[in-house]
């Protein structure tokens, strides 16, 4: 058996096509990870309105008319604030939290109340923190800031005004400036922002919608929480752990591609070349022969996925730097409330084993068709097209809540859910779906064997 | 010794029967030419010999295991090339060898340069398959079937590519193996090439072994090709059958075994017609096959 699996890995090992694949599979991790690397070029920005939008619709307006000033107040306010983000590059946040209330005021006195002297008041204030900003004296806000909570809390004691200070304590501490690219300023600033619509929903009786949506700040607030604790940059995916994170998304296909190439091929191709009239010849009984095969489709299967594995660290470490590997990976448990911490090469063995059934199904199918038409074409196309419905029918039937699938397999061989600690999107349970997966490799083996042992090798 | 017994082999394909009643026998030192036409049962004989296709009834034993109850050690010794010399194109001839060698137990890597040798192909071995002639890989296709020293060598065609040359090589290496022991079966439709040096012959035809004979014993007993001299032939017309052959005006040419030919020219000693020689000539293999398959000539 140990010979006949290695001339199996042999004869595939000197196929071309095995190597074309792992060549486009490199080239296709480079670009890969080239996007990663780029995720930022590539995002959308809200469209915004310009400057000269703002100033034309000002010169629209009829100024005698109360709302139209109001309007014409604001977007003057607003031209001011754009003009300024656009002098000071890194002081975006600084100048939206601090100057724009003092610019909207100067403005109001100046043009509703027609008070110069006090707008004028304003202005030196505007001045005053412009040039903190552009002499980047960060401290000066946080210790403002600091001295404005301190007052709050000696008037009102409560627990949001706490963790204010606390954050704010925090910031001073570690010398972290309002800077964007910073991810523990980003995550600060993430905290202060979400805070207070925490501890609303938190407080309350919430419809599902809230529910959900507390539950994405409890989420938000302990990975922020994590990152200030643990000072790592959980956030960014533009690394390595990144592209590792969502291996089995990003390179899934690829997966199933060698899966059902080498499937597809190993038995009928000795068909359709002829060579099958050696193999059987030789002393071994028809289902040796086939175990051989489906043995070494089975050992080859994790052995490629390491090889990807290791192509895409090399590939994506030259690309994105090797440093991200040791910031772990943070899955929320809903049900628990609380972080699952994950290191990245643990996440990523247990993102793929979780979706082996998926692999293993298809191999197996292709396995079958491969033995059963002797054709290769024919059973890598079925196999495909027999994926790409079940995809379909897997979300027909999360949609409709459809029950005749309950047996159907694909509903049962992802298990990835068990690795995001989210249920079930069916509600079925792991075992049931294993019992399920288990009873179709099995009947399918089943005929493969069946078949295989009573086949006649036709003449030509 | 007997090596291989095929006993009562029938195949049926659907309702469509391939094959009726076969059977041969092959004892160590044979050499058996199986032949007939396209789609008589040859191959499909072959596969059902080796196991690639399953019989309907019937028995056969290959060095005393049923292939049926004991496959594997039934085949042990067994080396063949079916339809076509197939092999690895993208590995090389020594590789494809390389892989067969894995499949026995007990075989040294040095076996390979033997049969190498034997076949001749010591200068192209490290070439990919994909580069060889249709000779070569038929020599090829030999060396795979020698590899596992077979007492039983079963060759589908393995004449079609050959050159004059690799046909005589052939030859040889088949007297060579049979001295040796070997039991050996040749199907081919190329009577010439195997009447030299096969010593046995079955005839199939239409899934039926029209006749198993020594070669000698299908040239020599029963049927002979009789060459009549005679004054007129139109005097002795009226005593011809259809597939006896007027040659020219003087001679004709019958073909009959002895009790026929003895009546036959009692026939015509009573007509008027003068008989000044009857000359015996034995049948070559092809004539024989022949007259053996009624007439129908090999495609």
């Amino acid at each position: 058996m140990t010979n006949l699996i290695k001339s199996e890995m042999k004869k595939i090992f000197h196929k071309k096509s095995f190597y074309i694949v792992t060549i486009i599979f490199v080239l296709y991790a480079i670009l890969t990870n080239v996007i990663y690397k780029s995720i930022d070029d590539f995002s959308i920005n809200d469209p915004e309105v310009t400057i000269e939008e703002l100033e034309k619709e000002n010169s629209r307006l009829d100024l005698n008319v109360k709302e139209n000033l109001d309007k014409y107040v604001t977007n003057l306010s607003n031209i001011e604030i754009k003009k300024m983000e656009d002098t000071y590059k890194n002081g975006e946040y600084l100048i939206n939290k601090y100057v724009f209330p003092l610019v909207y005021q100067a403005n109001l006195l100046e043009y509703m109340e027609k008070d110069l002297e006090e707008s004028n008041i304003v202005r030196t204030k505007i001045d005053e923190y412009l040039n903190k900003i552009k002499d980047n004296d960060w401290k000066y806000f946080a210790s403002m800031r600091m001295s404005e909570l301190k007052n709050i809390s000696n008037e009102d004691k409560d627990e949001k005004t706490d963790i204010y200070i606390k954050l704010t304590e925090y910031r001073i501490k570690n010398n972290i400036p309002y800077d964007e690219d910073n991810y523990l300023n980003n995550a600060l600033i993430d905290v202060e922002n979400n805070l207070s619509e925490y501890y609303n929903l938190k407080n309350k009786k919430t419809s599902k919608e809230e529910q959900e949506r507390l539950d994405y700040l409890k989420e938000e607030m302990l990975v922020n929480k994590y990152i200030l604790e643990h000072q790592k940059d959980i956030k960014n995916n533009e690394s390595l752990k990144g592209v590792l994170s969502n291996f089995a998304s990003e390179f899934g296909l690829f997966i199933l591609i060698y899966v059902i190439m080498l499937s597809g091929s190993i038995v009928s191709e000795e068909y359709n070349k002829g060579t099958i009239k050696n193999l059987l010849t030789k002393p071994f009984k028809r289902r040796t022969i086939l175990t051989s095969k489906l043995l070494t489709v089975l050992i080859l299967m994790p052995i490629i996925i390491l090889i990807m594995v290791l192509i895409e660290i090399i590939v994506g470490g030259l690309i994105l730097g090797f440093d991200s590997l040791n910031i772990p990976i943070l899955i929320y448990n809903s049900s628990t409330s609380l972080l699952e911490v994950y290191n990245v090469f643990k996440y990523l063995i247990l993102s793929l084993i979780s979706n082996i059934p998926i692999y293993l199904v298809l191999g197996i199918i292709c396995f079958m068709l491969s033995t059963i038409t002797a054709s290769t074409s024919a059973a890598i196309t079925i196999t495909f097209l027999f994926y790409l419905m079940s995809n379909v029918i897997s979300n027909l039937a999360l949609v409709y809540n459809l029950k005749i699938f309950k047996y159907f397999v694909a509903l049962h061989w992802d298990f990835s859910y068990l690795l995001e600690s989210t249920p079930n999107p069916y509600h079925f349970t792991p075992s049931f779906s294993l019992i399920i997966i288990g009873i179709y490799l099995i009947v399918i083996l089943a005929l493969t064997y069946i078949f295989f042992d009573k086949k006649d090798v036709k003449n030509i | 010794m007997s090596i291989l017994k095929v006993e009562n082999l029938s195949k049926k394909i659907g309702k469509k029967e391939i094959l009726r009643d076969v059977n041969f026998e092959v004892n160590a030192g044979d050499i058996l030419a199986f032949i007939g036409p396209n789609g008589a049962g040859k191959t499909t004989t072959i596969k059902c010999i080796l196991g690639l296709q399953k019989l309907t009834s019937g028995k056969i034993t290959i060095n005393g295991y049923d292939i049926k109850k004991d496959f594997v050690k039934a085949i042990l010794k067994v080396g063949s090339i079916v339809e076509a010399p197939e092999a690895y194109m993208y590995l090389s001839g020594y590789d494809n060898l390389l892989l067969d060698k894995n499949y026995y137990k007990n075989i040294k890597e040095e076996e390979i340069m033997r049969v190498v040798k034997l076949v001749g192909l010591e200068n192209r071995i490290y070439d990919k398959v994909s580069k060889y002639s249709l000779g070569m890989r038929q020599r090829l296709g030999i060396a795979r079937s020698l590899l596992n020293n077979p007492n039983l060598l079963i060759l589908d065609e393995p004449t079609n590519g050959l050159d004059p040359e690799g046909i005589k090589d052939l030859r040889e290496l088949m007297i060579k193996l049979a001295h040796d022991g070997i039991g050996i079966v040749i199907s081919s439709h190329n009577l010439s090439e195997l009447e030299n040096f096969c010593n046995k012959v079955c005839i199939i035809s239409q899934g039926r072994v029209l006749s198993l004979k020594s070669i000698d014993d299908l040239k020599k007993i029963d049927q002979a090709k009789y060459l009549v001299r005679v004054d007129d032939v139109k005097k002795i017309k009226k005593y011809l059958t259809k597939e006896d052959k007027i040659v020219n005006d003087t001679l004709i040419e019958v073909i009959k075994d002895e009790q026929e030919i003895a009546s036959f020219i009692k026939e015509l000693a009573v007509t008027d017609a003068l008989i000044y020689e009857v000359k015996r000539e034995d049948l070559t293999l092809e004539e024989a096959f022949i007259n053996i398959a009624g007439g129908k000539k090999i495609d």
